[in-house]
């Protein structure tokens, strides 16, 4: 009971919490909409995702001044590469939230005479590019880490003691893609962090795909990875050293 | 900058200033409407306030949990008044926040056919209870600094004059002559309910949280009065009072020494 409330104390964990359900919502509607016996039940998922949807973007209201403050501190770190994608994201995501702010005021009402398709389109373009930057922040992460490992005493005995595990697979595999699976996988499993948090943008990823129709998938699948993303979001929350910094 | 984000990220600092936005939509609507403003207008002021307090049903969903720890929380207090008042106080608002979780469900379409009145009602009952409570705790905090306060002025006052026990309207309460008439005349009860009224002054003044809390419990007392149909005021009032209430609380998660303890 202590740490339900220590979370959902935090802005995030609510936030988190509610997009979890509004995307199991979308995920069940999807596999039950050619069900005739579960209309009812139905509406009711439609209600509750757009009720949960309204109410999240309501609660988003004063997140842009959030992400130009992240943007303001993340300008400060030392490594270009990571000071590169890391501002870029988060200017991207400030952005991102002031189409959100005016979706909401158009739908509220207290906006009238805006194009909503265009406002929402721009608002997939922005989120897409600052998940294309999380992404590629990741990836440089990734690749540091592997050099880095490839670098230790420990690990180098550990991958000779693999090839030399299985001998007449090495010979099918190509021994250099076998070795430098097991580095990547090595690295993965020594920074879950990291793991972690590619496997969430890969996921969110989606979403934009298939609203800008680079790549269209369905409802379903939407619905599940957004389902998961949001999943492995509640993780790092619950779990601070499951999140990864900066 | 800094300090915004600090107070966004506490969940209940957000969902604080969303009912000030609220009170104010009913405010601003009753003003509209005195003042002849389109009919266009007021029903967008009207949908604004109707999904605010949808939203905030929505942020609230937890709270029931919360209000229960609170209430573990305060049966370890030493004092025993104040250990009833604040534990009932939480147990109300944790039934409070079913009944609001139960009414979300409705709203929402989750229970079709619930009667949203019935429950409505109920939420406002308990929530009514709760903030009685926090007033008769108030009251005792008073009754308790200003207890202290003359003790400690008629200890400062005998100190200063040996010959105390004339009497005379600085300490007429504590004369004890021979003379003090068994039904004080009006002039005397005047002159005491004047102390009085200036002790409560002075312990409120010197008091910041208590002061706050004791005005942010009174402007609340009056939207559960009016939506059970007690003392109704009308959605101007009700609209103000829930507006200060929440500027005051939202000064109390900004400045959290003037939040009252336990």
């Amino acid at each position: 009971m202590e740490s339900f409330i220590k979370y959902s104390n935090q802005s995030q964990g609510r936030d988190r919490i509610f997009r979890a359900t509004q995307y199991a919502c979308a995920l069940a509607k999807y596999l039950l909409r050619n069900d005739p016996a579960r209309k009812a039940l139905l509406v009711k998922l439609r209600s509750l995702e757009s009720n949960m949807s309204s109410g999240r973007k309501l609660f988003r209201l004063g997140n842009t001044v959030n992400s130009i403050d992240a943007a303001k501190r993340t300008l400060l770190l030392s490594d270009p590469v990571l000071r590169l994608c890391l501002t870029v994201a988060n200017v991207s995501r400030a952005l991102y939230f002031i189409c959100d702010n005016v979706l909401w005021a158009k739908h509220i009402g207290l906006i009238q005479g805006i194009d909503k398709d265009r406002w929402s389109l721009n608002a997939s373009r922005y989120y897409f590019v600052s998940l294309l930057m999380n992404l590629t922040r990741d990836a440089y992460v990734m690749a540091q880490l592997m050099v880095q490992k490839s670098r230790e005493k420990q690990f180098q005995q550990k991958a000779s003691q693999h090839l030399n595990d299985s001998p007449d697979v090495a010979c099918v595999i190509i021994p250099q893609l076998d070795a430098f699976l097991f580095l990547f996988i090595e690295s993965l499993r020594s920074h879950p962090a990291v793991a972690l948090d590619t496997l969430k943008n890969a996921c969110d990823l989606f979403i934009p795909l298939d609203k800008l129709g680079i790549y269209q998938t369905n409802a379903g699948v939407v619905g599940m990875c957004g389902l998961v993303s949001s999943l492995i979001g509640i993780l790092s929350v619950l779990k601070p050293n499951l999140k990864i910094k900066p | 900058m800094e300090s915004w984000v600090r107070f966004s990220a506490q969940s209940q600092a957000k969902e604080r200033v969303f009912r000030a936005a609220q009170y104010a939509c009913t405010l601003l609507g009753y003003t509209l409407q005195r003042g002849g403003a389109t009919a266009e207008l007021l029903k967008t002021i009207k949908q604004l306030e109707a999904h605010l307090s949808l939203s905030r049903k929505l942020m609230r969903l937890g709270n029931s949990a919360e209000a229960l720890e609170a209430a573990k929380r305060a049966i370890h207090l030493s004092d025993c008044v104040l250990r009833l008042c604040i534990t009932v106080a939480h147990l109300n608002r944790a039934m409070y926040f079913a009944c609001d979780n139960v009414l979300w469900a409705g709203k929402t379409g989750l229970l079709p056919q619930l009667d949203q009145n019935k429950w409505s009602q109920r939420s406002f009952r308990y929530y009514l209870f709760a903030l009685i409570l926090n007033l008769t705790r108030d009251a005792y905090e008073i009754r308790l600094l200003m207890e202290r306060e003359s003790r400690s002025i008629s200890a400062k006052g005998s100190l200063a004059s040996p010959s105390a026990l004339s009497p005379g309207p600085e300490n007429g309460e504590f004369s004890l002559g021979p003379s003090t008439p068994s039904f004080p005349a009006l002039p005397v009860l005047t002159a005491r309910l004047q102390r009085q009224l200036r002790l409560l002054f002075s312990v409120l003044r010197s008091n910041p949280p208590l002061l706050l809390d004791l005005l942010k419990n009174l402007c609340d007392v009056f939207i559960p009065l009016d939506k059970l149909g007690l003392y109704s005021t009308g959605p101007g009032f009700v609209g103000a009072c829930g507006l200060a209430s929440s500027i005051l609380s939202i000064l109390t998660i900004l400045y959290p020494w003037l939040k009252l303890k336990p």
